[in-house]
């Protein structure tokens, strides 16, 4: 028990290191031991948690959160983990659909966003790069997502962005989603001027928002630790 | 003499004080439009003018016209011919003709030891065929395709440098010319065409040794794609700065920063100073910045221009820090305000010039009535 307990300490450790191989071994090991996945999952969020902390003093980069999100990945991988996985998978805590803007093929900061999303218990449904307005809205009535979030890289997306969004309210469509903007390029000014709810220079808080969004909603499968 | 000879000769100066540590009569101007945005704010449509180089003279003409700066304020990057022959994936056009880099794999993690080992053949034989799917073929086919592409893309500079020179000499525009060579820093040429934001990210990671002895491989390689064939004092090598913002300080300093070091001390020998965007904000860098070979020209994106000024003003010329994301979204006033608290903090002794953050790509980035405010304000009141 006391062998357990001192690895899963150092599952959260090795996670928060960013040490891939020893990750991995180590969750194989507790899972051979008897661990339940989705204690390992809670180890493996708490590590992720603390990468979400360095990051935000500035000890980790978004090259080191581009990591973490393949050390999650590699963990639901494991065989063990695969069947847990797949039944929570109706358990997502919301959905966000997410796709870049028409005029920019730009898919990286929409990559980044969307692993680290799924990592944080989303549903995310990903249409792609250079997304007319018409398709916003067609796949927000079909997919009726909980948040849209809007992804652009170069400068003239501001312009783009504000056309999604005012094709949504000409739909309708407004009051049943959220609005996330995300670029490097975006300020409170320029959010405002799309229209959007809030915006991200970064995925990480990005995400952070939209999980905030979740819970102050009155949560939907929210996890408990939240 | 003629006016225009003599307006050239004026600006020229304004750039040769700037560089050789002099204070100039006024704080010198450069204004930065892509071919893009020159042909939509012409009212042409992108998808098409882009295609004919020759027709590209008038089109650059009515953005010399209507925006002040004192180099020439247009240039062309990205063009589409030479990519389509190439069946290019790395420059790839999007729904609007703006043509753009999308995240590629060049080189495949097993190839690095290939890359170490010879950058330019292991470039020649296995990243340019991922790269260029029409290249991607047998040895016949594809010297046709190349010998097609540098015959589209010699015409297009060609037709670029008669347009350049004529612009310059009818609007007076000054003989510098910050563009006279080009390359990356190794690190990111490494990411940005060889393996990519992501597998980079990962391979800092997993692979570091490997990085580490790419970087180092690729360097000579920067400093000859960077060194023109006649070197100038007052002309630059232009070097975008893309990865360092998004490492750890750790794996910046092992892995970015000793080639790129290289590459731009590299370029001085020589005899060429090296022009960085430093994209993004690089204040966590700014000691290592410091360290950069006297009078390196360095455009800002994001950052403390407070700071900046403090530490290297002295040693190096900067520019840069005006928000184009403010020409789209303020007032005209707010705009102007903008420039005078920039040019209060950033002018003073010298070794400054105006420029937006980025370039403006296209006619919606940026307000224009708000552009031509900024940039005659400027003009009309930066003097020392």
């Amino acid at each position: 028990m006391e062998d357990l307990k001192k690895m899963e300490g150092k599952i959260i450790d090795l996670v928060e290191q960013l040490d891939e191989d020893g990750v991995i071994r180590l969750a194989n090991q507790a899972l051979d031991a008897g661990i339940q996945p989705l204690r390992l999952l809670e180890l493996v969020d708490e590590g992720m948690n603390r990468v979400g902390k360095l990051y935000e003093s500035k000890e980790y980069f978004i090259a080191d959160l581009i990591m973490a999100g393949l050390i999650f990945k590699d963990i639901l991988k494991l065989e063990k983990m695969t069947a847990q996985f797949e039944r929570s998978y109706s358990e997502r805590i919301g959905t966000i659909l997410i796709g870049t803007v028409k005029g920019d093929i730009h898919d990286i900061g929409k990559e980044i966003f969307r692993s680290m999303a799924e990592a944080n218990g989303f549903q995310v449904i990903d249409i792609g790069v250079d997304v007319p307005k018409e398709l916003f809205v067609s796949k927000v009535l079909e997919n009726k997502p909980d948040i849209l979030g809007l992804s652009g890289v170069l400068t003239n997306t501001i312009e783009a962005m504000r056309g999604v969004v005012e094709a949504i309210t000409v739909a309708g469509l407004r009051d049943t989603v959220r609005i996330i903007a995300g670029g490097n390029h975006l300020t409170e000014d320029v959010c405002r001027f799309i229209g959007a709810d809030s915006y991200a220079n970064d995925a990480s808080s990005g995400v952070k928002r939209c999980r905030g969004w979740i819970c102050s909603a009155g949560g939907k499968g929210v996890r408990a630790d939240d | 003499m003629t006016d225009m000879l003599a307006l050239s000769q004026e600006r020229t100066q304004l750039f040769h004080d700037l560089i050789d540590g002099k204070i100039p009569k006024k704080v010198p101007i450069s204004g930065s439009f892509a071919h893009e945005f020159a042909i939509q704010y012409a009212g042409k449509d992108l998808t098409e003018a882009q295609w004919d180089t020759d027709g590209l003279e008038p089109i650059f003409e009515k953005t010399c016209q209507d925006f002040y700066s004192d180099l020439l304020p247009v240039s062309a990057f990205r063009l589409p011919s030479f990519y389509k022959i190439l069946g290019s994936r790395n420059f790839v056009m999007g729904s609007s003709g703006f043509i753009q880099h999308p995240e590629v794999e060049g080189l495949a993690l097993e190839d690095y030891d290939a890359f170490i080992a010879s950058p330019f053949d292991c470039i020649v034989e296995r990243v340019l065929p991922k790269l260029y799917s029409k290249l991607d073929t047998d040895s016949t086919q594809k010297s046709m395709v190349m010998a097609k592409a540098f015959k589209a893309y010699t015409d297009e500079m060609g037709n670029l440098g008669r347009i350049y020179g004529n612009l310059i000499q009818k609007f007076g525009y000054g003989f510098v010319n910050f563009y006279s060579g080009f390359c990356e820093a190794p690190f990111d040429i490494i990411s940005d065409q060889l393996r990519g934001f992501k597998n980079i990210s990962i391979d800092v990671r997993r692979v570091p040794d490997k990085v580490e002895a790419a970087a180092e491989a690729a360097t000579p390689l920067m400093i000859k794609m960077g060194t023109p064939p006649n070197p100038s004092p007052y002309n630059a090598t232009f070097i975008p700065l893309h990865m360092a913002p998004y490492l750890r300080g750790k794996d910046f300093e092992r892995l970015y920063w000793p080639s790129f070091k290289k590459t731009v001390e590299g370029l001085k020998a020589n005899g060429m100073r090296s022009f960085l965007f430093v994209e993004n904000d690089w204040m966590r860098y700014i000691d290592y910045l410091a360290e950069l070979p006297e009078g390196t020209i360095m455009l800002f994106e994001y950052g403390d221009p407070k700071l900046v000024k403090e530490k290297l003003g002295k040693k190096h010329i900067i520019s840069g820090f005006y928000p184009v994301s403010l020409l789209k979204t303020g007032t005209k006033q707010q705009c102007i305000d903008k420039a005078k608290e920039l040019i209060d903090v950033l002018a003073p002794g010298g070794g400054y010039y105006f420029g937006f953050d980025k370039v403006i790509i296209t006619l919606d980035s940026a307000n224009v009535e708000n552009t031509k405010a900024v940039l005659d304000y400027v003009a009309e009141n930066a003097n020392y």
